[in-house]
């Protein structure tokens, strides 16, 4: 087992993704992972606001929100339904 | 000593190339594959099938460790921006990205975890920065 403080960026990533169940995300998981990444961006997307610095930075992530917003109404839209089973 | 010697040969020789048939874990188990093309996304490589799929390079049966995954820092603001304007015409055009192993899943999956990254990162440092 390789201590934490020598752990590779990549290393570190995938711990940090699993943790986050980003890895692989189960079909009835996905909104509840989009939601957690909108919190994180949120945050620092606050963090930004409070600092008022980062303008580059504060557009990216509050054009990031909005892009996983739009995405979160996708995946939380009913199954859409073939025509043929109808 | 046999089974490292075909390690470095295994990692030696990937990704594989084009036409080769890859072995993989999907939802129902073991499968095997024609490898069409291998493209790198926000974080990880995407093994793309003759068929279609996409299958993300940490489930390609003997992929070599450690994995090859990009810096956050590595992906330009031109590649995230592109990223994303792909998954809402995807969106916009009605495509299911619940379709597992489907290009919209592959491309969702790998944003989320490239922002997840980039903002958790981009915070801990200001965190660190304030102690």
């Amino acid at each position: 087992m390789i201590p934490s403080d020598e752990e590779t960026e990549e290393q570190q990533a995938w711990r940090v993704l699993s943790e986050a169940g980003l890895v692989e995300i189960r079909l009835d998981e996905f909104a509840e992972r989009i939601r957690d990444v909108k919190r994180i961006v949120t945050v620092r997307l606050r963090e930004l606001l409070d600092l008022n610095g980062g303008t580059k930075e504060r557009e990216s992530a509050a054009y990031s929100l909005g892009t996983l917003k739009e995405l979160e109404l996708k995946v939380n839209a009913p199954t859409p339904v073939d025509p043929s089973e109808m | 000593m046999k089974s490292s010697a075909k390690q470095l040969r295994r990692e030696a020789e990937w990704p594989p190339e084009e036409g080769e048939v890859i072995s993989f874990e999907c939802s129902t188990g073991p499968e095997t594959a024609i490898l069409k093309q291998v493209r790198w996304g926000l974080v990880w490589r995407d093994f793309i099938l003759v068929d279609g799929r996409v299958i993300p390079e940490h489930r390609i049966s003997d992929c070599p460790q450690p994995r090859v995954w990009r810096k956050i820092s590595e992906v330009t603001d031109h590649e995230r921006e592109e990223c994303e304007e792909r998954l809402l015409s995807m969106a916009r055009a009605g495509m299911d990205p619940r379709e597992r192993d489907q290009s919209f899943w592959a491309e969702l999956t790998q944003y989320l975890a490239y922002t997840y990254l980039r903002f958790k990162q981009a915070g801990s440092k200001v965190q660190d920065v304030e102690r």
